[in-house]
Order: C-alpha cells, then structure tokens, then sequence
C-alpha cells in the first residue's frame, strides 16, 4: 500500500491513543484540523481508520431573542399589562401591541368582543416560552421561535477518528517515515537531486477542479461553420446595416406597397427616411404595369413617400439586391449571415429577431436545376443527408421551391425558401441573367443542433449554457464530411 | 397564410379520387398539410393561389395534377337580365362593384362550409382584411332587381345578419362585432356604401355586414354575389373566384349589367409563351408540345404556335399569373420537383470573407484567448437598460422603432456593454469568476457598424484588469491608441480611461460604477473594455448606411 507522508504520519500519531479528534490531532502533527480531516478520509478510503462524522445542532438567540429570554414574550408582557379586560384603543397604545396583539388571540390568552379585550384565562407558559429560556433542551418549541427570528439555527460538525484492526497491523509493522516531495524545485531539476527524492504520488480519485475555458458561443460555431461552407463553396461575403429603406427591403424585391408584411403589425418602422436611388423610376414602373417585361405589374397605387421610409430589415435579401446592383454583370455569387427583425411578441419559438443566411447566384446559363444542386449540396454540407423539394412561394420569386431536410426523430423538416429572383426584380437595373436566391432561418437549425427548447435561449445566454456545451460535439459533423 | 379545411367526402366526390392519392400529392402541387382530422384535413394555401382556397378549387386543381380532367375548365355565362347601378358618390369611398348571380344552386352542408372558409380566406388574403376587397353572398329570391350600390346617409337602419332588430349604420359600427372589427375601414367617410334593392330594403352594407332578409341557407337556390372594392383587379379576380368555385359545385352563373357592361365574363386571358425560355429557366429540355401538355395538368389551355411559341390560355381564376415565368413554374410543378434532377452550376468563382466579420472572427479569437465566454444578447433594447441604468446621456441618433411591442424593445443597441450587463444580471446565480464578450452591430445616425465588448465578474475585478484587457485587445488588433481620460459616468471616477485614437474615442475601460451595479443587481466589481471596431486597420469605410 502506497500510502503518502501525511497519511503514514497520522497512523503513527494515532497508533498509542486508538481514536481521537482532529483538533488533537492537529497539534500532534502541527497541522490544520482540516487538513487531519482530509488525511483521514485518504485513510478511510483505504480502510485503516474509521472517520466518523456527527452533525451536531446548536440554538442561539437572536438580540431580539435574547431581550425576549429576560423580559417575556411580548405577547406575555402584553398579557400581563392589564387585568381582565381593556379597550382595545388603550392597548394598543402598549409599545409591544402590533407583535403581541395578534399572538395573544392566535394563542387562544384573549378575546376580542366589541373592541374590547378580554382574557381567557388559558394561558399557562407554551412550548415557545419554554424553549426561549433553555435553548438547548430543544423541544418542539425551537421551530417556531427560529421562525419568530428569536432564535438562530447553528451547525457544527463533529469528527472522530478511530485506528481500525488493518490500520493497527500495519502501524505495527512500521512504517518508514521519509519526507516527500510535492511541486520540483528548480535547483531540484537541474541539480539532479531529484533522483534521491521521494516524489509524492497523487490519487485518481479525487476528481480535478473544473475549469472552463474562454470559448465562442455554440450558436456563433454554427454560423462560423456554415460561413466557412459558403466560402468554400466559391461565395464572397457581404455585409450591410440594419435599417434599410423600404425600397430595397420591399419594393425593389417588387413586394407591392399595400403587402400584408408592409403594415405596421409586421415590421419594425422608423421614423427615419432616406433619398430614393437613381433609377427607382422604373421600380415604380414595374410596381404599376410591369415594365417593359411580360408582366402585368401589381397595378394600383405607388408612392415614393412609401418608399423611402426606413425600416429594420425583415431580410439580408435588401443586401443582396443593391449588391447586385452595383454588380450587375455575372458572375456573382455573395452570401450574408445577419440579423433580421420582424415585429413578433416574443415567447419560445418566436423573436423579433434573428440571424438569417442568404445567398445568390448570378450567371450565365444558370438554372432552376442548378438551384436545386446548390441547396443539396449545402445542406449536405450541413450534415443533412436527406433533403428534397416542394412547390413554394416567396414574393419575389419565380418559380419558389421550400428544401426539406431529414432529421432523426422529426421526419421531414422545412428548412428555409429558395427561388429565382423575378424578372420584375432584376429587370429595372439591367441585370441580364438569372439570379438563384436562397435563405434560410439559421436559429431553426441551431435548435436542432443543440438541442433547446426555446429560441430565446440562444441570445439571452445562459453562461453554463456555453460552459457545458463541448466545443467539439458529435452532432458537430466534420465541415465537409457527409 | 390561409388554412383551408377540406372535407374528404366533398372532395372525393368533385376529385374522383379517393383521399389517400389526393393527400400525398396535395403538398407537390404547393401547399402544407397542417392536420388530418377524421372528416377534413386542414391545408395551408400560398396566398398566391387564392383559387386554391375551397374544395372546389384544390378538386379542379387536383384533377388536371392527377391527369383525371386537364386542360382549361369551360364555364359559361348567360344573362340574367338584372342590372346593378354604382353610385358616383362612392367613387372617393369604395368605388369598384363586381357581382354575379348564380341559379339553381343546392348547397349541401359541406359545400356551405366551404364557401364560407373561401369567404373567409378571401377576405384576408385578396381584401386584406375586407378593405381592398369584401364579399357578400345573398338568396336572391328575398329581393327584387334590379339593385343599387350607393353612398347613403350614416344614419339608414336595417336589420344586421345574426340580428332581430334594425339598428342604424353607426350603431353596427358601435356595437355589431363585425361593425366593431371593420369600423376602421369606413368611419372617415360621411356616408356609407350601402346595396338596396328595388323596393329600397337592405342587402347589404359593404364592407361590414349583410342585412338578415338575404341570408343564405341550404334552401337558399339562387344567389346574388356582390363584391365592393378599392382596386378594380382584387374585386374582379374575387368574382372569378367565387363564381367559379359556385360554378363546380353545381349552380349556373349568369351575368349582371352594371352601368352599361356585362360582368362577369369568366373569360380566360392568353399569352403567348417561349418553350426555350422556359427551358433556360428550368434546365429541363421541353419542347413546345411538352409544355402545353404539362399546361394542361395545370389546368391551362395551352397549343404550340410556331417556332418555340406556345399560346397558353389562363383560366380567369389565376389572378397569380402575371409574368410568363408565373407559367413556366406550373410547368415545373406539373413536370414534378421530385422528378427534377439537381446539378451543381458550373459558375467558377472564389470565395472571400468579408473584413468586417473577419475582423470580428478575430475579436472572438482574442476572447476565448483571454479566457472569457462569448455570449450573442439581442439588439433591440430599451432606453432604460441602454442609458438609464448606465447614467449615461442618450446618444445623438439612436434609433428607435416607431411601434415597439413591448418596454423592452424600444430601439437599437448603440453600445454593447449594458447588454453584457444584463446578461451578467441573467446570470447572477452562476459560478464566478465570469468573464463574457460580445461583438456585433449596433446604429448611430442610421449606421450600422461593429463594436466589441468585455466584462470581468469577480471579487477582485479592478481598474487594472480592465486597463490590461484593454491594452492587450488594442495590441492584437493593431490600434496604436493612446490613453486618455473618460467621463464616462458608467465607470467609476480615477478608474477609467478612453482609447484615443486620432483625436477620437476608439474604446472605454475601467471599472463599473457601484451605482450601475446596483441598477443591474450585480454583488461584485466588473471590470469593463468596449471598443469601435471602426478603428481597426482595414474595418472599410462607408458601410451599413441605407
């Protein structure tokens, strides 16, 4: 048995006296009584002393408590401030009334009829009364006092440390007592001492400390892993603000100006507006009779005041537009992870806002099929095997198609809306060929990921939350791997 | 989105298929399968398909779909020899009228069930809760011909539907709960749309009400369709709707001449499609043949015209159909999104991060270094976490929203550092030390840019924590600042200076007021750092402005 400096030494110390205390302990060994404790419990592990604990309770009384110990209860000294009966506006008067009053009656000492205060009579010295004079007879008087805040509950450990028969045995056969080596000296190291020491050994089975590393948020490694997807896919990134006009947020994506998602209830005003840019003419050309395509337009009414109000963008597709804009020849392939809002109450699978990713493609000769073999080959990327397709619909879109993934336990799961931008959205700024959009609410996917419950809990962080989270989690497929 | 309930023995019988066939194909025709009940399911529509919105509708649509009945459905339209007249005084009201009447219709329970949910469904995503467009639905037999649409006196009185006595116009708006849900529409106007009929009685009173004398039972046998609008498309595309849906389900619908013209016609519209473009589009070869014959399972007339041209007649219904493309995608839908084969494109292009989230990528490097834990609090917030509790003067230009939901989310985040705080306050009951950052975009003066920011909870959290943090984050992100003293009444007075970058303040550090630890019901010292991320070499200029 392998046993360390200070264990051999409290077995020595404890060989002629059997059993005894910590404290006593502690000053044979010139040591803490802690440290006794946390000895003997190495020992105790190993089945050569028995370590016995008791908890022990002690009463003391509060300031309160204690002027009550002399003096009486004060519904006691209230009781015996007047004879049989008084009025109950003279005794409240009394400086102990607002505590006394009401335990007088709870106690059943007095009654109150037609404002007067009348005793019982049955008032003999309750458990409370006698509990306050002695504390440490107990009784079951100690709760309610501790409850009056009289008294206060002290705990206090008690530690008996006994020599078993193997912990005598081996004390018996001697132990060598030899000083050990904990943390190596420098001079220690190099002076080569180190091969005459004998080196403490430490136990496995104390677990270490926890301790929890700096670490970027789970939700940011999804973003980051899905960023890194895209770039690698061949896609720059794009960045923009946060309150866009109305124009590029509905408008120039042809949302009509009378849309259900243009109302108040829907989206995130300001009061702030903004200059329209050179050419919105012929955005306001499509709105009202479709241009020069073979659109029909939306018809009714267009007005630039309406246009030039600022909002929250409701999605990154206002970036994606006006980068389009201002690069209208192909290709162009750009994606954006940021924040969107929408005026939502907010509760567990609803916020007002959240991160969104987007992202295009713009060239020659791309198609509806080539749409579909980008969101396949992201979501595999994703992790998602199973994907597939369905008719969707989205504004400005044409034809829409909403991906499904497959997820274990959940079966089919809509993830995010696809289409190809209509021609009423590209046409009014020259943009000649067809651009594949894509987006793609990526909290959704973060619950998966993570497993919560509720969508609030990735932006009003739990720290334990990120601290138990691994950084590298099975669910954490390999960036790339499938 | 309009959920639309479908009752399976209604619908077999106008499909001829049986509910299976019809609920597996439903969502590749475009739609969502909410809940399957015993006796109905319930379907989510787009609302761009508001012919979708009855069991006649999604039957008419199912059966070109499963290749039972395609091509364009044929209705027809006689006279009925009753004419309508609109009011010039409603022109600055609610100007436009479409109506209809339909003959010898026998409604079964089902069948009323489903005129009232496409009712419904049309009112919320054609009328936009009844103020482009409202419906009414009349026994025609109650009243007598012809009929007037007219602004009238607010203080006309009739019997209200679900009523048994006659209450003026203002007091439906007053106390009828329709009245009470639709007043907003009307209540600026000195009069109000009403329709009588020959006799002067009640039929209506747009967008609000019916009167009780026209309601429709399933012993109603001719019927009266009034449709009153803002937007002479939405009113129109409604009757075609309605008359088409009454049509399948068994009534004869004959036109009304209102001031002079005939409606409605339920004529179909044509265009004249290119079969390569919709090839281009798709990445599916169609010729001109292939494509009218996938037009047909959507229900369009379709025949090729020369070269790649294919003339396509639309049925009067599809109000969806206003581009060429609008086209081309039934056409993917009829050839089947499963059947699709997906391809990577062939575009070459290379990929590039974007510097701003590169540099922020970077900041969230630094932090885990340091040992503190990222956390992503919101952005909206509210004046109060934002200045009141940190003593600190309303910024020039922060941005609030016009109509917050709730105290908490009155505007824009200007800094980050009282965000951190909160989320320290979440976070009162766990281990110390904690030590958190952020980074993220917060609007000044309506621009959007990054800034980053660093707490540090714990007994001995100070000034020189905080300086140390500062400095090293300054090092790492090459910005040769210079110290500087803050007034930054958030920070303690002697405990807190500014990185001073170009006569500028690129940063904050100190340590936290007890004041602002009080407001955010912290027990320890916080140790604090924010820096604009603008004064990073390389953050690009001129950006997130609208």
């Amino acid at each position: 048995m392998d046993l360390s400096l200070n264990e051999k030494r409290l077995i020595k110390v404890l060989e002629p006296l059997k059993k005894s205390d910590p404290a006593t302990l502690a000053r044979a060994m010139e040591t803490s009584a802690e440290s006794v404790i946390q000895f003997a419990m190495l020992l105790a592990g190993r089945g050569l002393v028995l370590l016995e604990k008791e908890v022990t309770t002690r009463y003391a009384h509060t300031d309160e408590g204690s002027r009550y110990a002399r003096e009486g209860l004060p519904e006691r000294q209230l009781l015996q401030s007047f004879k049989d009966r008084i009025p109950m506006s003279d005794l409240t008067k009394h400086p102990l009334s607002r505590v006394g009053i009401g335990q007088m009656r709870k106690k059943g000492w007095a009654v109150v009829r037609d404002g007067v205060v009348e005793k019982t009579g049955k008032d003999m010295p309750g458990e409370d009364e006698i509990a306050l004079k002695d504390p440490s007879r107990g009784g079951p008087g100690i709760a309610v006092l501790v409850k009056r805040g009289l008294l206060t509950e002290h705990q206090g450990t008690k530690y008996l440390i006994t020599l078993t028969p193997e912990g005598y045995a081996l004390a018996k056969s001697g132990l060598k007592i030899q000083p050990e080596v904990g943390t190596l000296t420098r001079e220690q190291i190099i002076g080569g001492s180190w091969k005459d020491l004998h080196l403490r050994h430490y136990g496995l089975g104390t677990l270490p400390r926890k301790i929890y590393p700096g670490k970027v948020h789970p939700y940011q490694r999804l973003l980051d892993e899905m960023r890194q997807i895209l770039l690698e896919m061949g896609f720059a990134e794009i960045y923009g603000g946060l309150a866009q006009s109305s124009f590029w947020n509905f408008d120039a994506l042809f949302q009509p100006q009378d849309h259900p998602a243009r109302e108040m209830q829907d989206t995130f005003f300001l009061k702030e507006t903004v200059p329209l840019p050179p050419g919105y003419e012929k955005v306001k050309d499509m709105h009202l009779h479709g241009g020069t395509t073979s659109s029909t337009g939306w018809g009714g009414n267009w007005t630039k005041d309406k246009a030039q109000q600022c909002v929250l963008r409701t999605h990154t597709t206002s970036l994606s537009i006006q980068h389009l804009v201002s690069h209208p020849e192909p290709p162009v392939k750009v994606f954006c992870i940021g924040r969107v809002y929408r005026r939502e109450s907010i509760d567990s699978t609803h916020l007002a806002e959240f991160e969104q990713l987007e992202g295009i493609v713009m060239d020659k000769d791309v198609t509806f099929r080539h749409l579909l073999g980008f969101l396949k080959e992201f979501y595999g990327r994703m992790g998602f095997e199973g994907v597939r397709f369905r008719p969707g619909y989205f504004p400005y879109t044409e034809p829409s198609v909403e991906p499904e993934v497959f997820v274990d336990g959940l079966g089919w799961v809509e993830m995010g809306g696809a289409g190809i931008f209509r021609e009423e959205v590209r046409a009014p700024w020259g943009i000649r060929y067809p651009v594949l959009a894509w987006g793609l609410g990526v909290s959704r996917v973060a619950m998966l990921r993570l497993g919560l419950k509720d969508l609030r809990q990735l932006y009003r962080t739990d720290i334990d939350l990120v601290r138990e989270t691994p950084l590298w989690s099975p669910l954490q497929k390999s960036p790339g791997g499938k | 989105m309009a959920v639309i309930s479908l009752y399976y023995r209604y619908l077999e019988r106008l499909t001829g298929a049986d509910k299976e066939t019809i609920l597996k194909r439903l969502p590749m025709l475009g739609s969502d399968i909410e809940r399957i009940e015993e006796n109905h399911v319930d379907v989510e529509f787009f609302p761009s398909r508001p012919d979708l919105f009855s069991v006649e509708g999604v039957a008419r649509a199912m059966k070109g779909f499963l290749g039972i009945e395609t091509g364009l459905p044929g209705y027809n339209v006689t006279p009925s020899g009753i004419s309508f007249s609109v009011d010039p005084g409603l022109a600055s009201i609610r100007p436009y009228l479409g109506t209809a009447v339909i003959r010898d219709i026998s409604l079964d329970e089902e069948a009323i069930l489903s005129l009232m949910g496409l009712q419904e469904a049309l009112h919320w995503a054609l009328g936009r809760g009844r103020s482009k467009v409202a419906i009414g639905i009349h026994d025609l037999d109650r009243v007598t011909p012809p009929f007037r649409y007219i602004a009238e006196e607010r203080t006309r009185a009739f019997v209200p539907l679900d009523y048994d006595r006659e209450m003026t116009m203002e007091e439906i708006l007053e106390e009828h709960p329709k009245g009470r849900a639709y007043a907003g529409i009307v209540r600026d106007f000195q009069r109000f749309p009403l329709i009588v009929d020959a006799c002067n009685q009640v039929l209506s009173f747009p967008p609000i009400i019916n009167g009780e004398l026209t309601r429709v039972t399933g012993e109603s046998r001719n019927l009266l369709l009034d449709t009153t609008g803002t937007d002479e498309r939405a009113v129109m595309t409604a009757v075609n709707i309605l008359c088409t849906a009454l049509a399948d389900a068994g009534g004869r619908i004959e036109s009304v001449e209102v001031n002079g013209t005939f409606m409605p016609t339920l004529a179909p519209t044509t265009r004249l499609v290119s079969a390569r473009e919709c090839s281009a589009l798709l990445g599916i070869e169609v010729t001109p043949a292939e494509l009218s014959l996938l037009l047909h399972r959507m229900r369009y007339s379709a025949e090729p015209a020369g070269d790649d041209k294919v003339r396509v007649t639309v049925p009067c219904y599809r109000a969806d159909i206003m581009h060429d493309w609008d086209i081309f995608e039934d056409a993917a839908i009829a050839f089947g999104y499963e059947n699709v084969r997906a391809e990577l494109p062939p575009t070459f292009t290379i990929g590039k991060a974007h510097p701003v989230i590169t540099i922020a990528s970077c900041v969230r490097a630094l932090g885990s270094g340091l040992g503190y834990q990222e956390v992503i609090p919101f952005t909206l917030t509210s004046e109060r976490v934002m200045y009141t509790r940190m003593q600190h003067p309303v910024v020039p230009g922060t941005l609030c929203v016009l109509h917050p939901i709730t105290e908490e989310n009155t505007m824009v985040r200007t800094g980050i550092l009282p965000l951190l705080l909160e989320t320290l306050q979440f976070n009162r009951h766990r281990e110390l030390p904690q030590r958190l950052f952020a980074v993220g975009d917060v609007v000044e003066e309506l621009e959007t840019y990054q800034r980053a920011a660093f707490v540090s909870l714990h007994p001995g959290a100070d000034f020189s924590e905080a300086y140390a943090v500062a400095d090293a984050l300054s090092r790492e992100l090459s910005i040769p600042y210079t110290p500087g003293e803050s007034g930054d009444p958030a920070f303690l007075e002697g405990r807190r200076g500014n990185l001073i970058l170009e006569g500028r303040v690129a940063g904050t550090f100190g340590e936290i007021h007890p004041a602002v630890l009080n407001a955010f019901e912290l027990e320890h010292s916080v140790a604090a750092v924010e820096i604009d991320l603008r004064a990073v070499p390389g953050y690009p200029s001129g950006l997130g402005t609208p």
